[in-house]
Order: structure tokens, then C-alpha cells, then sequence
């Protein structure tokens, strides 16, 4: 039964872009011989989940959610804000590596929004100013 | 928050938490446990609403010496947050029901599947799954009893899809999270082949609570086809948003949005999207309606996860069906025809309709007929109900101010 109870890919994915910030080449060719599935369905499984990267991100992933309830809240404009202040577009990073911008389907804040997630950080209840404070105190 | 049926427990930590439906459920022989949650009419609270009771037995039923539990706290409904906030404030209740479902069923292995998201339910969740193996609640010889069983978290990683039982076991099995033909059904070949109850968040909470009581007090609650509580969370353009726990066919859809939630805020509801964007909208004319599952389906619509989104008259409708639109076809898994190729399409032609400002009366035709074509031909609820609510509200808004 023990094999039911090996650490499931998509947490050991987890744990690698947690330790590296991304999933590597060198990483995937070793989860592929270590669980003895090819390269290609890696590739598969992990571009098939938004929350895995293959390339380096930012160190700050800023997650803001422009579903319906959000949107509701006004979620497009901190958006645009926060794409006009970093100076990127969606899933792009700041030139100085610090930011990734992801738009993002809902984060479960629904009664509090508009939401947004930088890194392991909910910030709720979001206004424009507020944002980027938050962001400017982010070292 | 309005609280009838899981109250005495919120916030309570370890020490406090009594377990008492574990301990009832494990002076019991599974057949017991089974009946009495069928007893107690208790539905799935994911979205389907199948009996819960009768989804235990056949997994019970079936001879094999391994089986599973996977608690579906995939929840990433836009609109839906209460299984954010009972793992959050009550994730002894939960892992609980998860216990006494294994139990029930005969499962020595359970998984709990928390969508990557949620990280401070994943934290929390953890923890308590931690702190109960120290205490002998999870592992050999459960509180002195002869039942064993297991039980670990898996992260999702951001895949609404995820939420369909079938597509959440290819994903623990460390496959993308497409969904499965149907039949055969998770109970009889579910996580690696084996028989597999998969229950949401909410519905293993109340199973708890349910097994916690001599008696079964949640049967007397609502009505014959609706029985017991529902958490409802409230989200748009209201003035309390949050998580409300209703008793089925107590108030009508308007009371919930009025009393509950605090009224809308803007001039007037123009409409209630009632469980979540799966869901037919209701316009504020049909709001006068008991809140029960029998009911809100002969209103053409559904309780679905209970994410009840409210939308103010003043709101343009074609922005929020654009974004439901964009929604769904950025999050199918792409696997089957009808539910990629369809939703790709109705997006393009939503796109127009929103540039435009209105619809013609033949892009609504078309529309009605690719949801009748996906709906019906998709291989799970992703597909069936991914185009529920923009037809209705086609239907319901616009087809009277359409060019001919």
C-alpha cells in the first residue's frame, strides 16, 4: 500500500518551486527517471497548472483576481494600476526581477475584494493607494 | 454570521473539540453510520446534491481491501468561499467527517485536496491533521478502537477544473486534471482504480455534525427534499457580504439578499447569480423563491456550491457575461471537444456582443444552440453547466431589445 502513500508529483512540484522559485530542467529530468514518466508528460502536467512556473519568477508573485465578484469591486482598475506601476503586462516580471504580475481567477476572498496575493499574503478590501503602498514597502 | 447548526464549534481548538461525532460513529457498525446519514437526508454541498448517504453505501458495498476518501476543498467557484472558511474555523469539523466517512465505507486511506491557493487553509488544515495523528484521532487504533486509517493533504495548483471529481483524481495521481469518461463512476474505479468517495468540504463538516447528535436533529431541519442547513456565501454588491448559514426553505432567495446580506447596494438588484457562475441567474422578479434545491431548479436555476453573487441593476450585464466567459474558457481542461471548442466560441461571440453593446437576435440563437450542444455532450459538470448563466441572461435581458 506504501506506494499510494509516496509524495504525490504535484506536491513534490510544490516543494521544488517553493526551495528554487521555479521547476528546471535539470528538476524534471530527475522527477522523470526517478518516477519513470517521460519528459514530455512532465511538461504536460506542469504547464497545465497556473501556480507552476518552468522560468524564474520575480521574488514577489503578485496574484490579483479579476473575477466576478471582484470585479464587482472595481478589480479592473487596480489591474490596470498595478500593471501602469510595475510597468509589465499579465504573467511578465519587472526588469529588476523583484515583481511577477499574474491576474488570476478568483482567491476566495469574494466578500472582501478587491483581493490580491503577493506571494503567501492576502491583502483584501484593496484600494489603488493601498496597493502600492503595500508593494513600495516590499523590499 | 448567522450560525443554527454548526455553532457550538467555531473557533474551538483541540482541547475543546469533542469529537463526539467520531466517538458516536465508532460505537456504531458502518451499515449504522450509513443509515443514519441517509436518515438524515444530508446532499452533496459541492454542487450535485447527490445523496450522500447512498454514495457511502455503495462504496461500503463493495469488497476490495482498498478504497479511499478524497474531501473535494478544491473550491474555486468565483463566489464560493465557504469551504475556505470552515477549513479555516472549523477544520477539526471536517477532518472529522473525513474519519467517519472512512469508517463508514470501510477506507483505510483518505486524501484531503485543498486547492494551492488557499494557503492559509492549507496551513491551518496541516496542522490539525498533525496535531490529530498525535492524538491518536488519525493512524492505528483510532481512539482506542480497532479502525485505522491515513490521511494526507495534496496542494492543487491552480485549476478550476479540478473541482469535478474525476478531473481532482487524475490530479493526486499526478496527471493534468482532465476529466474521466463516466462510467464508471469514482465509487466503483476512483484513485488509482480503487473505489473512491469523493464529498466536498461542507457536506463532510455537516456529517460530522450530523453523528455528533443522538438523535438527528438535522432531518427535522428544511424541507422532505431539502433537509438540513446550507452555508451560503454572499459576495457583489451587497451590503454584508459573507458566509451565512440558511435553513432550506426557511427564507426566500430575496431574504437572504435583503436580510442577510444587508440589501443591495445601488439602485436596485438588477440580478442574483444563486450558486455560483454555474448557475442561471435570477432576475429581481424571481427572487421570491424559497431557498431549496426543488425549488430554485424549477426556477430553471440551481443551489449549486452556494456562492450567491448579487448584481446591481446599474451594472452593464455584458461585462459580467464576458468575464464569465473568459472565465470558463481559459479554465477548461481541454480534454473533450464539445466543452474546449464550445466555450472558445461562445467567448468570441460574447467578445462582439460586448464591443458592440448588444446582441442580435441571431448570435442569441447560436448561443442557445452551442450551450445545448456542450451541455449535453461534455464529459463532466465543467462542460454541462459552463454556459448556464450567460444564456439566461441573454435570454432574460435581451432577447426583447434585440434587432430583427
Amino acid at each position: 500500500m506504501e506506494k499510494y502513500y509516496e509524495k504525490e508529483l504535484l506536491e513534490e512540484l510544490h516543494d521544488i518551486q517553493e526551495t528554487y522559485g521555479f521547476i528546471s530542467e535539470e528538476d524534471i529530468l530527475r522527477i522523470s527517471q526517478k518516477r519513470d514518466i517521460p519528459k514530455a508528460q512532465l511538461y504536460g502536467v506542469i504547464s497545465f497548472y497556473s501556480m507552476f512556473h518552468l522560468e524564474p519568477t520575480g521574488k514577489y508573485i503578485v496574484r490579483v483576481c479579476d473575477s466576478v465578484s471582484c470585479r464587482l469591486n472595481e478589480s479592473t482598475t487596480l489591474v490596470k494600476a498595478l500593471k501602469d506601476y510595475l510597468k509589465v503586462e499579465e504573467n511578465e516580471t519587472t526588469k529588476d526581477k523583484k515583481f511577477t504580475l499574474e491576474v488570476v481567477e478568483c482567491l476566495g476572498h469574494c466578500d472582501e475584494g478587491p483581493v490580491m496575493m503577493v506571494n503567501d499574503t492576502y491583502y483584501t478590501h484593496l484600494t489603488v493607494t493601498k496597493a502600492i503602498q503595500i508593494l513600495d514597502s516590499l523590499e | 454570521m448567522e450560525r443554527i447548526f454548526l455553532k457550538k464549534d467555531l473557533g474551538k481548538n483541540l482541547e475543546e473539540y469533542d469529537f463526539l461525532g467520531l466517538k458516536n460513529a465508532l460505537k456504531m457498525q458502518p451499515q449504522q453510520v450509513i443509515n443514519k446519514i441517509k436518515e438524515s437526508g444530508l446532499r452533496g454541498r459541492g454542487g450535485a446534491g447527490f445523496p450522500t448517504g447512498i454514495k457511502w453505501e455503495t462504496v461500503f458495498s463493495i469488497e476490495n481491501d482498498t478504497k479511499f476518501i478524497i474531501c473535494n476543498a478544491d473550491e474555486g467557484e468565483p463566489g464560493t468561499f465557504k469551504d475556505r472558511f470552515l477549513m479555516e474555523n472549523l477544520p477539526f469539523k471536517v477532518l472529522e467527517g473525513i474519519i467517519i466517512s472512512g469508517y463508514a465505507t470501510g477506507s483505510k486511506y483518505g486524501y484531503i485536496y485543498i486547492r494551492g491557493e488557499y494557503v492559509e487553509a492549507i496551513k491551518i488544515v496541516k496542522k490539525a491533521i498533525e496535531k490529530l495523528y498525535e492524538k491518536n484521532i488519525l493512524g492505528e487504533n483510532i481512539l482506542n478502537s480497532d479502525f485505522l486509517f491515513d490521511l494526507k493533504l495534496v496542494r492543487g495548483a491552480g485549476a478550476y477544473v479540478c473541482g469535478d471529481e474525476t478531473s481532482l483524481i487524475n490530479s493526486i495521481e499526478g496527471d493534468r486534471g482532465k476529466s474521466r469518461i463516466k462510467p464508471p463512476l469514482p465509487v466503483f474505479e476512483g484513485l488509482y482504480g480503487k473505489p473512491t468517495v469523493v464529498n466536498n468540504v461542507e457536506t463532510l463538516a455537516a456529517a460530522a455534525e450530523i453523528m455528533s447528535y443522538d438523535n438527528n436533529p438535522y432531518s427535522q431541519m428544511g424541507t422532505e427534499k431539502s433537509r438540513g442547513t446550507k452555508l451560503v456565501s454572499i459576495s457583489g454588491d451587497v451590503n454584508k457580504p459573507g458566509v451565512y448559514e440558511v435553513e432550506f426553505g426557511k427564507l426566500t432567495v430575496k431574504d437572504i439578499v435583503q436580510e442577510l446580506a444587508g440589501g443591495v447596494k445601488g439602485e436596485k438588484i438588477g440580478f442574483v447569480i444563486p450558486g455560483g457562475i454555474s448557475t442561471e441567474a435570477l432576475t429581481e422578479e424571481e427572487l421570491d423563491v424559497p431557498y431549496t434545491y426543488e425549488n430554485l431548479q424549477k426556477m430553471g436555476s440551481n443551489i449549486g456550491s452556494g456562492g450567491m453573487i448579487v448584481v446591481s441593476s446599474q451594472r452593464n450585464h455584458l461585462e459580467i457575461v464576458k468575464n464569465v466567459s473568459d472565465f470558463f474558457r481559459d479554465e477548461t481542461c481541454g480534454t473533450c471537444f464539445p466543452c474546449r471548442e464550445g466555450n472558445k466560441n461562445i467567448n468570441k461571440i460574447v467578445s462582439d456582443i460586448y464591443k458592440r453593446g448588444y446582441p442580435t437576435s441571431h448570435e442569441i440563437e447560436i448561443i442557445s444552440d452551442i450551450q445545448y450542444a456542450v451541455s449535453s455532450a461534455a464529459r463532466c459538470g465543467f462542460g454541462e453547466s459552463s454556459l448556464n448563466l450567460i444564456l439566461s441572461i441573454f435570454e432574460k435581458f435581451y432577447t426583447k431589445k434585440v434587432e430583427v
